[in-house]
């Protein structure tokens, strides 16, 4: 018997992607298997590699300060809420977790080290305003006249998932009466040039989970969920896309950046995940890995997904998403997440796309070639990020 | 929300008061002559004096940090070590971190764009990247105490502090950490002061050597403030207040909401956290004199605090706190510049 105040449930999904913006657009290319990845040489002078874009976005009114990032998390939220027929008081007491590692370092460009009061004297006044992460989740409020409690998570890689975490335990506290939570990046060439400047970028398409995988590449998007209680949603006659069963964060304590090699706090992670749940590690029938495509992320994250479903009957089918339209950091979380619930509802597990020669593993299914069409009650989406940080997220049908 | 309450069990900071732990000495404090910059003239802020954390922590390893995540270390080192805290007697996955900043890693961030500056975009340094991501102080602070609980940066329109502490609870609540060390600060750099001067946000006081007055608004500052927070009745330990929960909303009526979380009594004391933004200008006491019953007493907002804006609340706290305002129950009140406000309803021993 399900505690409907105690359970959460998501009734909108918003997405802006490289596929275009709405979450039909992600779904309907994604199911048509098509990579957005493409090769770039723009971002900067002398930058070439593989990401994927967004395309120009819509006039925003009131939007004179937003950063590229706002403007994707605008028109996600925008989507996720396409549907709302609810009291616009209750929209108005909502709140809104938010997440984004670029925010607006878009804005800003290199002009701005020699010599910050010049800079902002010449237009960089206004773009500046937007540095905060804050502004992602305050942009949102605004442009949909929300005002509960609202803040924006930044926890690298891991942020859009643990914003859905936090959304869920304010729902829980009973803070707010739905919350928008999800996550926003925009492209931008200070974040470009950080991975490359790391090595981790993969010049060419990546390839999550191969042996001879090469590093990431980045995208761009925003994903956000509605989330509230199935009480609430019931009393307005929402419409349920998935069932938030649990959700965990913990962090590796390991390494200022790589993760850890035998995945112990990621695999911790999603044991308590499951916990909460109340699923079995048999029930899973997805899960939809943070899967960089970096070697040091991929092989940690396999040895994570054995540990924690160690004694599993079958070998878990896992994939990385990534494979379609890059890494999309701060946004990848949530989207990942809106990947996640698609899966669940098209009951297709999307494979992991160019993996050719997996990484050797007797209890992990890595997803791979044609998509896999099978019933999908319950699936795990998993992120992790620089920090040591980790989030997992179980999501499951009303009825399973 | 109304909960169960937690305990604030032991206090660390980095503030122009120097590296401390416990209460702040009763001595005031004024804005510093900014000379780690070149300025156009005269321009004061509230500064941290430079020091040296390994001084302050034994074995702390600060030299490729930003001094935010160097800051984060030393005060919640403090904080653990004034709580009590043998971190070897404590199941290290139960601890949680969750810090509050506007600005993040802003001095790395501006070193990394000063890289490409000076080398092109293909050119960037390596070591500087991954310091600039707003949760680098958080991963530090996990990493160096072993702390593998839930880890949260979060950011938040003038009531980042309030939410981080308000999140951190809600993770003690339900049954996520044992534990969390809330900490909540940025820092001040010249590209930073710069804006507050383009965007005319400063007080006067910032140019001139006049004495700080009721009516001072924004002076920039720095400092980093953190917080051990516990279930009530897990160790025995003193506590400096009981957090017995809040809220924070960028709109609507702090009155109603605070009159909802005292249960529909007037608070008996309010302790005003202003985000510093120069149109808040004494708002919060405005607000908290609507709120409060005749009696009640009311700790005006602290300049010192307000110039860390979105992230004062800690400090605010702080501030009051080593004021000693009395036993019984409080409400710290912080409103926006534009609308919002959040309110912590407090219990002080």
């Amino acid at each position: 018997m399900i505690d409907a105040k105690k359970t959460i449930v998501v009734t909108g999904i918003g997405v802006v992607s490289p596929y275009g913006i709405g979450w039909a657009a992600l779904r309907d290319g994604m199911l048509a298997g098509k990579c957005c990845l493409q090769p770039a040489t723009d971002l900067y002078p002398g930058f070439q590699g593989t990401l994927a874009k967004v395309g120009e976005l819509p006039q925003l009114p009131e939007s004179h300060n937003f950063s590229r990032s706002d403007k994707l998390a605008v028109l996600a939220a925008r989507d996720a809420m396409s549907g709302f027929n609810g009291v616009s008081e209750t929209l108005r007491a909502s709140g809104i977790i938010m997440a984004s590692t670029v925010a607006g370092l878009s804005e800003i460009d290199a002009e701005i080290a020699r010599g910050a009061a010049d800079w902002y004297r010449h237009g960089g006044l206004k773009r500046a305003s937007s540095f905060s992460v804050s502004c992602v989740g305050a942009a949102v409020g605004k442009h949909l006249k929300i005002d509960g409690p609202n803040c924006t998570v930044s926890v690298a890689c891991a942020s859009g998932a643990m914003s859905i975490a936090l959304g869920a335990n304010m729902l829980l506290d009973g803070a707010a009466p739905m919350v928008l939570a999800g996550g926003s990046d925009a492209l931008c060439p200070f974040t470009l040039s950080g991975f490359n400047s790391l090595q981790a970028l993969d010049p060419q398409l990546c390839r999550p989970f191969d042996q001879n995988r090469q590093g990431l590449n980045i995208g761009e998007g925003a994903a956000v969920l509605l989330l509230e209680t199935l009480a609430h949603a019931r009393e307005r006659g929402a419409p349920i896309h998935a069932v938030l069963r649990g959700w965990a964060m913990t962090n590796d304590a390991s390494h200022p950046t790589a993760p850890r090699n035998d995945g112990a706090g990621l695999a911790t992670c999603i044991g308590q995940a499951l916990e909460r749940s109340g699923c079995g590690i048999d029930e899973i029938g997805y899960v939809n890995a943070h899967g960089t495509g970096t070697p040091l992320n991929d092989i940690a994250e396999t040895h994570a997904i054995e540990r924690a479903f160690s004694g599993r009957a079958t070998p878990i089918p896992v994939s990385s998403t990534k494979s379609y339209f890059g890494h999309c950091l701060g946004a990848a979380g949530a989207l990942e997440a809106a990947i996640t619930i698609t899966a669940m509802q098209s009951g297709a597990l999307f494979p992991t796309l160019r993996l050719t020669n997996p990484i050797e593993s007797d209890s992990v299914d890595y997803l791979r070639g044609e998509l896999r069409r099978v019933p999908l009650p319950v699936a795990m989406s998993v992120s992790a990020g620089f920090g040591g940080s980790n989030a997992a997220l179980v999501f499951g049908r009303l009825s399973a | 929300m109304k909960t169960p309450p937690s305990l604030i069990t032991g206090i660390g900071s980095v503030t122009p008061f120097g590296p401390l732990a416990g209460l702040l000495p009763s001595t005031s404090i004024a804005p510093r002559v900014i000379t780690a910059w070149p300025t156009p003239g005269l321009r004061h802020a509230f500064l941290v004096e430079p020091f040296r954390p390994a001084a302050v922590v034994p074995g702390l390893k600060t030299r490729r940090l930003d001094r935010l995540s160097a800051w984060a270390l030393v005060a919640s080192s403090l904080a653990l070590q004034d709580a009590g805290v043998d971190l070897n007697q404590m199941d290290r996955s139960r601890i949680a971190v969750v810090f509050a900043t506007s600005f993040g890693c802003v001095e790395l961030t501006e070193a990394f764009f000063q890289s490409a500056a000076t080398n092109g975009w293909p050119s960037t340094d390596p070591i500087t990247f991954p310091e600039t991501l707003s949760n680098a102080p958080a991963g530090h602070v996990a990493l160096f105490h072993q702390l593998q609980g839930p880890n949260l940066t979060v950011s938040s329109k003038s009531f980042a502090a309030e939410s981080a502490l308000l999140q951190a609870a809600s993770l003690l609540r339900h049954g996520q950490a044992d534990m969390a060390v809330v900490i909540a600060g940025d820092t001040l750099t010249q590209a930073i002061y710069e804006w507050y001067e383009a965007a005319h946000m400063l007080d006067p006081a910032c140019f001139n050597e006049e004495p700080l007055s009721p009516s001072t608004e924004f002076i920039p500052g720095e400092g980093v403030v953190a917080m051990v927070l516990e279930p009530t009745g897990k160790r025995q330990t003193r506590s400096y207040a009981a957090l017995r929960g809040g809220h924070w909303a960028s709109g609507g009526d702090a009155q109603s909401c605070i009159h909802q979380l005292l249960s529909g009594a007037a608070p008996p004391r309010i302790l005003c956290a202003g985000n510093g933004a120069p149109c808040a200008s004494s708002s919060e006491t405005c607000s908290a004199r609507k709120i409060a019953g005749p009696d009640a007493v009311i700790l005006p907002r602290q300049p010192v605090a307000a110039g860390l804006a979105d992230t004062g609340a800690l400090f605010h706290l702080l501030l009051a706190l080593s004021q000693r305002p009395g036993s019984g129950e409080a409400i710290m009140l912080g409103t926006a510049d534009v609308s919002g406000f959040a309110a912590l309803h407090l219990e002080l021993p």
